[in-house]
């Protein structure tokens, strides 16, 4: 019975008659595929500050491509639903779009995927700024998006759509996991100064940072101040922070920009004077920030040090493809591209409604990162949360910059349905 | 913490940001003055300075690139910051001259849109080019540790914070870049007000066609003006380098100060470029201490104050012929 209703929304998409199990759902966004390829389209910043991010998931994405359609790593170990002969019979090709961390062109590129290239899947960060936005246009377009590097709580809490997932978990659950840690290590009745990237990561980052920094370690807060994004000199910053008599320096600043920051602040000599912490790394920053992470504690998506089989294989089958360690971003990306082709083997058809369907309240635990439920009321995974502390640059290595101080268990992160972040997120229609 | 030391310390972050707006901003405005030039290449020139700067003092491990993928896990001499500081103005010198005589001197009698065209279009493959041979991602550039060391003489430590008084801590390498600045600028200012060769540039600014014929041979003395404009720039990669992370966009992001910083000075004026820089640099600083959010919009505001009540640029002069 081939439905009518499909008729509704803007996807431009072909709205003929497409493969044979296809008939039982209506036309819808990019639905149904029309050939035998299937089209992910994978949006990543290629240059801007986050570059080096998005050159990383970019690799993974390929990396992911390629084993659902030949088989090898999690295809054939940890993903039952995959067999790693595509995906529902359709072979998997992909585009990528530069998105220049802008959530302009970030929305065109994205755009241009769905309309030209018939993209029934896009995936990218980073930036939550960019991820935002593409999400919005693919909830109104119907196609599916799995966010990957963007960390801001508004991404599954006020700006939450129906048609995408994180896996990443945000900035309230780096408050949570980090200041437990920091107050044992620095002790209680501390003052803290914040600076900021000013964009919506920036801005969630640094009020998830007050909140948990007061509520939790007993701190209190001198002075927070917003940093343009991509800034390069921040040393006007850095000597008001210095002498504002405060004993801790939280840098919410990420990619060049923390690498930029954090390297400015040693040089400073602040960190003689006050410690510093940087919330969010990852490895591209850690590796151009140098030496100049030593001691300084923040979170990180994964890292090919967490000591488990599916770590393990990720980082094997990555180092074996590119002869290099996978970064944190990276991880995210393959894992992001691996869980839909799974949930759409699930529904057994690319019908967004059902591959949604079959995301939500997921539970997991296959991708390196323990025990995982993709929570059915706001799309964000509830997950661990890796606290790092930097390594001194004599101890750093290709793919090795910080020590794992803990894997804070999820059990001690996250909020309920009608809390934090998502007592404001509406997820909007399936259809 | 007193007003002072904010003072102190809004002049001194605002001089050494300045500083590298200044030495950017005198090479392109004696290309520009004397040659007629736009060069929107003068980014590109400050990248390989930088790059150059990093692959001379340092020894940096890779993990991007084609470099790493032909099998280098790492780049660099390691022959330390004051081999750079002489070997790198020197190189960049060279392809300054390379560039007067291939890409600059075909387009001296075209229109500026042409000139602005070209030099970006090369500005653009340089970058790429770098991205290519050392990935888009960033590379540490360490401050140096100490510079002139030899033997048994250890040498002038020159990084961490140095306690200044009023002031407090201050990362000693910035003082550094202020004063290296001052006296590359001066040497230059000294060259072109006071040498014979200078008289050739200075007359050539004004009247080019009546220096030819007094029968003087122009296109040495302006292949050497752009070889002195692209070390400069060249200098202002080595020592700016380690105050940011290095990458392939750095040349582009500072080519807009760096043409501001003329445009407020005055075109052709190195004094110009000198008090543009300043104003630039102390702008920027005062308006992150006193109002962030204003910090980017306050170059251009500068900028277009100066244009609407000085056309010609605070210290530059007006145009004597068309």
């Amino acid at each position: 019975m081939a439905g009518l209703a499909g008729c509704t929304g803007g996807g431009g998409g072909g709205g003929g008659g497409g493969g044979g199990s296809d008939e039982d759902y209506p036309a819808l966004g990019n639905y149904p595929i029309e050939g035998n390829t299937a089209v992910f389209g994978f949006n990543v910043p290629q240059s801007g500050p986050y570059a080096s991010e998005g050159e990383d998931e970019l690799r993974a994405y390929e990396l992911a491509v390629k084993h659902l359609n030949e088989g090898g790593g999690w295809v054939d170990t940890q993903f039952d639903d995959l067999s790693g002969d595509g995906v529902l019979g359709y072979e998997i090709d992909h585009v990528d779009g530069d998105t220049a961390t802008d959530a302009d062109q970030a929305r065109q590129s994205a755009s241009g995927m769905i309309q030209r290239d018939n993209a029934i899947m896009i995936s990218g960060g980073s930036s939550s700024a960019v991820a935002i936005a593409v999400q919005g246009l693919c909830q109104n377009e119907k196609v599916m998006f799995m966010a990957c590097l963007t960390h801001s709580n508004d991404t599954t809490g006020k700006d939450c759509v129906r048609y995408s997932f994180r896996e990443m978990f945000n900035a309230y659950m780096t408050g949570q996991a980090l200041a437990p840690v920091v107050k044992e290590a620095y002790g209680e009745g501390l003052s803290f100064y914040q600076l900021y990237a000013d964009y919506s990561w920036g801005q969630t980052q640094q009020a998830s940072m007050e909140q948990f920094m007061t509520d939790v370690a007993g701190w209190e807060q001198v002075e927070s101040v917003a940093t343009p994004l991509g800034t390069t000199d921040y040393s006007t910053y850095l000597s008001e922070a210095q002498s504002s008599g405060a004993d801790v320096l939280i840098l919410n600043h990420y990619g060049l920009d923390g690498a930029n920051s954090i390297q400015q602040a040693v040089d400073a000599g602040i960190n003689e004077d006050m410690e510093i912490i940087v919330p969010l790394y990852n490895r591209p920053m850690a590796e151009a920030a140098g030496g100049a992470i030593e001691g300084v504690y923040g979170t990180l998506a994964w890292d090919s040090q967490i000591d488990n089989t599916p770590s393990k294989e990720f980082t094997d089958a990555f180092q074996s493809e590119y002869d290099r360690i996978p970064s944190g971003p990276a991880q995210v990306a393959y894992a992001q591209t691996l869980q839909y082709a799974a949930a759409v083997e699930r529904a057994g058809t690319f019908y967004p409604p059902e591959v949604i369907k079959q995301l939500e309240d997921y539970e997991y635990d296959n991708i390196g990162m323990g025990a995982e439920t993709m929570r059915g009321c706001d799309h964000q995974a509830q997950r661990d949360v890796p606290v790092v502390k930097g390594l001194p640059g004599s101890e750093q290595e290709a793919g090795k910059y910080y020590e794992i101080v803990n894997i804070t268990s999820r059990d001690d992160l996250g909020y309920a349905c009608d809390a934090g972040p998502a007592a404001e997120c509406e997820l909007g229609s399936y259809e | 913490m007193s007003i002072l030391s904010d003072i102190f310390v809004i002049l001194l972050n605002g001089l050494q940001q300045g500083a590298i707006y200044v030495l950017l901003a005198v090479g392109l405005s004696i290309i520009l003055g004397t040659l007629k030039f736009v060069n929107f290449a003068h980014g590109a020139l400050y990248l390989i300075g930088t790059y150059a700067g990093l692959f001379v003092a340092l020894n940096v491990p890779l993990s991007n690139g084609k470099l790493y993928e032909w099998g280098l896990s790492s780049i660099g001499l390691d022959w330390g910051f004051f081999a750079a500081l002489l070997l790198v103005p020197l190189l960049v010198f060279v392809v300054g001259l390379l560039m007067e005589r291939f890409v600059a001197r075909p387009f001296y009698d075209r229109p500026d849109t042409d000139q602005i065209l070209v030099t970006f279009g090369l500005a653009i493959v340089v970058q790429e080019l770098f991205r290519i041979l050392f990935g888009s991602n960033s590379l540490p550039f360490d401050q140096p540790e100490r510079i002139l060391s030899f033997g048994s003489f250890a040498g002038i430590p020159v990084s961490g914070p140095v306690a200044l008084p009023i002031v407090g801590n201050f990362p000693q390498w910035r003082l550094w870049v202020i004063g290296i600045t001052a006296v590359l600028v001066a040497l230059v200012y000294l060259l072109v007000e006071y040498t014979d060769f200078g008289l050739v540039v200075r007359a050539g600014t004004r009247d080019a066609e009546m220096v030819r014929l007094l029968g003087i041979k122009i296109t040495r003395p302006y292949i050497v003006v752009f070889g002195i404009g692209a070390a400069l720039a060249g200098v202002a990669g080595v020592v700016g380098g380690p105050l940011n992370v290095v990458n392939p966009t750095i040349g582009t992001n500072i080519l807009v100060p760096a043409f501001l910083t003329v445009v407020i000075g005055g075109v052709g004026s190195i004094a110009g470029a000198v008090v543009g820089g300043i104003v630039f640099g102390l702008t920027t600083a005062a308006l992150v201490s006193l109002a962030p959010a204003w910090s980017q919009v306050g170059l251009y505001a500068i900028a277009a104050i100066v244009l609407l009540t000085r056309p010609q640029g605070l210290l530059g002069d007006e145009e004597v012929a068309p």
